[in-house]
């Protein structure tokens, strides 16, 4: 019992990594002030409550109807009584406002020399682009040990909305205007980003995780993940693209068969190659491969769905795929062809990823 | 003297205003407000059937973090259909519509409302707002959730093909909700009775009066802004969509300028009800009067201002966030001062435990937990954190749920033995009633935690760490329903096999306590007598007819003004 209410009273003195009664870990300097603010507001809550049920139960006992012919006569006002729980809560509510008003100011005003990282939201994924790299991140964010950091937040399509519940920071990610919410991490380790704001079919999928690492590893981590993939061989290039492209694809397509959204990505090589994909639209790819057709390889039909999917969609699906024209370098667009040709090297049957980005096998 | 023999004569009459004329048309076009009051009580209650079903489909899918019952598209859908149907076809008309259409015109001794016909009208809208909700669901569905926000709900190509029935529906049921509130706003400045000044007034028209300046000033503004959608939807005209050079946060401030005093709407009539429960029950004089019936008013005027704290992460300016953050919490005062005026009320009363009461008594419990939890989502700073998740889940389920629709159970069981003139069993009413309430403690509690914790609202899959507490959740949804299913058997068995109710079970002083149960076509037959509706020493218990009567040597109101 001493645990829990000392739990509930400072979350983030207790040791348990899992945080307290109410709040789960706190991890960053914001969430310091929202903790705070959360704890008063607690405490008055359980005090009021207790005494409002108190007085109620109590009184309910006290003056229990002991025979239908009573009648009593208790006063029906009393002005000075009346104006005391007027205005004591009044003073409360002033009070709590204040604490949560300072506590939201530090949430909101980001420090000077913020690192800033652009996200992106479109249904279902987050990018995180970091300008001063040139990298690019798919449902992963990494970030610097005791650095602030801005992201500066748009949508490609409906509204979603970013929460970082152990940073205790939240803001929505609109289209056609540019959001921005910051924080400062204080503890290593990987954190939950959810998307918050309702945006459709996979919105409980559009999930990321916030990587915090060592400050002074940041610069090389970034500078390799610009970079790692400028410098392999084509027969490493399904090992980085099941790691670091698939993210992007996940919530629609699936590698264990399961229909989903789009198609799977499990035998899609060989359907692609034989030309065994109808479109709405009736045509079959085994018409546009080969010699003076449309596509005449397999692999341009491939690169075409990536960068305008809404040109041929294939039959039985909605279309509802974003076009990543753009988005995507050349030798990434290959990498994802060279991923769905050897597709059972870095899956197994049941559709886990088995290799590492650099190629050595999972645990 | 003699008006007293005269309301004995017409106790004893069997004409009323259930048999004074038979046939179904009888009903369908009746412009009595009693039948139109039940006909919306049996209207609403079977939405909340349906309404209910989608919640328990919902709570059975969450008991497994990868879903146990339905695909994504299922899920968004059956969340949808809940949200809409439980608030504008079963909260919003559950208390004013049902309850106080029956009860309102009683109350000021009159023979009906001000405007019968608009009444009726009013009753067939709400019918043809279900048939469009109905035929949103059958023309492809909704899945944008009640709040229809844009621009997702403007793409055909990511909401489903529904919206626009369920965009009609809700236009529909919203001049429902206006007619009704303009209807009794008139009745009340019109048809009170000789002697009954507005301070005279039962709490509960209170309520409803402030309830209906909301229906009659909000509601026209989610009436257009619900039409703005439809056309931006249907001819693609840019007012929301930023793709059309719309603005998305203009429809946020647009919808929740009426839906946030939209839950006024809710939880105003069923504090009016409470007042009522807690004082006749405790048979004893209501506590501060005038602090409740302005608490009511101010309710209303503060709720048009604080629309914004439903947008502090939407992208608002502090400025504006802090402005909003501050008026929000003028809300809370006159909250807290309805609960000490009802503590107070118990305060050497001489309390009974029948079922209406324990409904109040669990309405001040579980209005504490909402009331309450409703400072973190005022405040700054931890809204941010708590916004979208299932700690507001649980604040809206606390305060629309389990306190608007307690009271209305409440109500309803108060003047059930009015409206059919049957008693039901009272030992089954009580079990009900506790039931209900261990059952929607264990299933909203439970979600203010993992709310807190990190759980996002309107997710069809979710992280093993919440199971445990989604399993609590769906526990006690069960418990609610197994109580909701009693309820519902043992009212249906009063109106078959219930003994015959008297003029007045509880000991109640307000009007509608001295006609018959039920009471005739025609309320009165002769001008009930007005005075101190709370003042219930005049009353005196009838062992044989298991009621109240009024003492043979009581003063009268009117006598005591003539000295």
């Amino acid at each position: 019992m001493i645990d829990f209410i000392s739990n509930v009273l400072l979350v983030t003195a207790t040791p348990v990594d899992n945080g307290g009664f109410w709040l789960p870990r706190a991890a960053s300097t914001a969430a310091e002030g929202v903790d705070l603010t959360f704890n008063v507001i607690t405490w008055i809550c359980y005090v009021f409550f207790a005494l409002i049920v108190g007085l109620m139960v109590f009184f309910c006992i006290k003056y229990r109807r002991k025979s239908p012919d009573i009648v009593v006569q208790g006063p029906t006002h009393n002005t000075a009584l009346e104006l005391t729980w007027t205005i004591i809560p009044l003073i409360l509510v002033v009070v709590i406002f204040t604490v949560g008003m300072r506590g939201y100011l530090n949430l909101r005003e980001a420090p000077e020399g913020c690192y800033e990282v652009q996200v992106t939201g479109q249904k279902w994924s987050w990018t995180f682009n970091h300008p001063e790299y040139g990298a690019s991140q798919v449902a992963e964010l990494t970030v610097p040990l005791g650095k602030p950091v801005r992201l500066l937040m748009t949508s490609n399509d409906v509204l979603h909305s970013v929460w970082i519940p152990d940073f205790r920071v939240k803001m929505d990610v609109i289209p056609g205007r540019y959001t921005s919410l910051w924080f400062e991490a204080t503890k290593l380790g990987d954190y939950h980003l959810n998307c918050t704001e309702y945006c459709g079919k996979d919105h409980s999928k559009m999930l990321a995780m916030v990587h915090v690492i060592p400050a002074d590893e940041f610069d090389a981590t970034m500078k390799k993940l610009a970079s790692e993939y400028e410098d392999m061989s084509v027969g490493e290039l399904p090992a980085y693209a099941i790691n670091r492209l698939y993210n992007r694809c996940v919530s629609c397509h699936s590698l264990d068969g399961t229909d989903g959204t789009g198609p799977t990505f499990k035998g899609l090589w060989d359907r692609v190659k034989n030309g065994q994909v109808k479109f709405t639209n009736g045509d079959s790819l085994s018409s546009m491969l080969g010699d003076a057709t449309e596509y005449g390889e397999p692999e341009n039909y491939i690169r075409e769905s990536i960068v305008d999917p809404q040109k041929h969609i294939v039959e039985g699906y909605l279309g509802s795929m974003p076009a990543f024209q753009g988005q995507l370098k050349e030798k990434q667009i290959s990498a994802i062809i060279e991923m769905f040709k050897h597709l059972r090297d870095v899956t197994d049957a049941n559709g886990n990823i088995t290799v590492n980005p650099d190629g050595t096998p999972t645990e | 003297m003699t008006t007293i023999d005269a309301q004995h004569s017409s106790l004893s009459s069997s004409d009323n205003y259930l048999n004074h004329t038979k046939g179904i048309k009888s009903w369908l076009f009746t412009l009595d407000h009693k039948r139109i009051g039940v006909m919306y009580l049996i209207g609403v209650l079977v939405a909340f059937f349906l309404g209910g079903v989608f919640a328990m489909l919902i709570r059975f899918h969450l008991l497994t973090p990868e879903g146990t019952l339905m695909t994504q598209d299922q899920y968004n859908q059956a969340f949808t259909v809940h949200g809409a149907i439980m608030v504008f076809l079963v909260i919003i008309p559950a208390i004013p519509a049902a309850l106080g259409n029956f009860v309102l015109p009683i109350m000021l001794g009159a023979k009906d409302v001000a405007f019968p016909k608009l009444n009726l009208f009013s009753f067939w809208l709400w019918i043809f707002g279900l048939v469009f909700f109905l035929i949103a669901l059958g023309s492809g569905g909704i899945d944008t959730g009640w709040t229809f926000y844009t621009p997702y709900s403007i793409d055909k190509a990511s909401s489903m093909g529904g919206v626009i029935p369920a965009l009609v529906g809700a236009f529909i049921l919203g001049f429902s909700s206006i007619f009704t509130g303009l209807n009794f706003i008139v009745t009340i400045h019109r048809l009170r009775p000789k002697g009954m000044a507005w301070f005279n007034m039962p709490l509960f028209l209170w309520g409803t009066y402030a309830t209906a300046i909301i229906q009659i000033l909000a509601t026209p503004v989610v009436g257009i802004t619900l039409l703005l959608l439809i056309v931006e939807r249907a001819f693609g005209i840019g007012i929301f969509d930023p793709a059309m050079g719309g603005d998305p946060i203009l429809y946020q401030h647009f919808f929740w300028f009426y839906s946030h005093p939209a839950v006024y709407i809710m939880i105003l009539p069923a504090m009016g009800i409470v007042s009522e429960l807690i004082s006749v029950h405790s048979h004893r004089h209501i506590f501060g009067y005038k602090f409740i019936a302005y608490s009511s008013i101010a309710i209303a005027i503060f709720g048009f201002l604080v629309w914004g704290h439903h947008m502090f992460t939407a992208g608002q300016s502090q400025l504006v966030n802090i402005v909003f953050s501050l008026i929000t919490f003028s809300v809370s005062i006159p909250s807290a001062v309805k609960v000490f005026n009802w503590l107070a009320t118990l305060y050497k009363g001489s309390i009974s435990f029948n079922t209406p009461m324990l409904y109040g008594l669990s309405f001040i419990f579980i209005f504490g937990i909402g009331g309450l939890t409703g400072l973190y989502c005022a405040t700054l700073a931890t809204d941010v954190h708590l916004h979208e998740s299932y700690f507001i889940v649980a604040h809206f389920h606390y305060t629309m749920m389990g306190s608007a629709l307690i009271g209305f159970l409440g109500g309803m069981h108060h003047w059930w033995p009015k409206m059919t003139g049957k008693m039901y069993n009272e030992m089954w009413g009580r079990i009900g009633c506790i039931t209900v309430f261990v059952g929607f403690n264990l299933c909203f509690f439970s979600q203010f935690m993992m709310g807190s914790r990190g759980m996002t609202r309107r997710y069809a899959q979710y992280l093993p760490e919440f199971q445990s507490y989604h399993i609590a959740s769906t526990i006690g949804s069960v418990i609610m329903a197994i109580g909701f299913v009693i309820t519902a058997i043992y009212l249906l068995q009063s109106i078959f096999g219930g003994k015959k109710a008297p003029a007045n079970p509880w000991g109640g002083r307000s009007l509608e306590w001295q006609c018959s149960s039920p009471p005739p076509w025609d309320n009165f037959s002769e001008q009930p007598e007005v005075g101190d509706c709370y003042d219930y020493s005049v009353l005196v218990w009838n062992e044989a007819e298991q009621g109240y009567d009024w003492r043979t040597d009581a003063v009268h109101p009117g006598e005591e003004e003539n000295g």
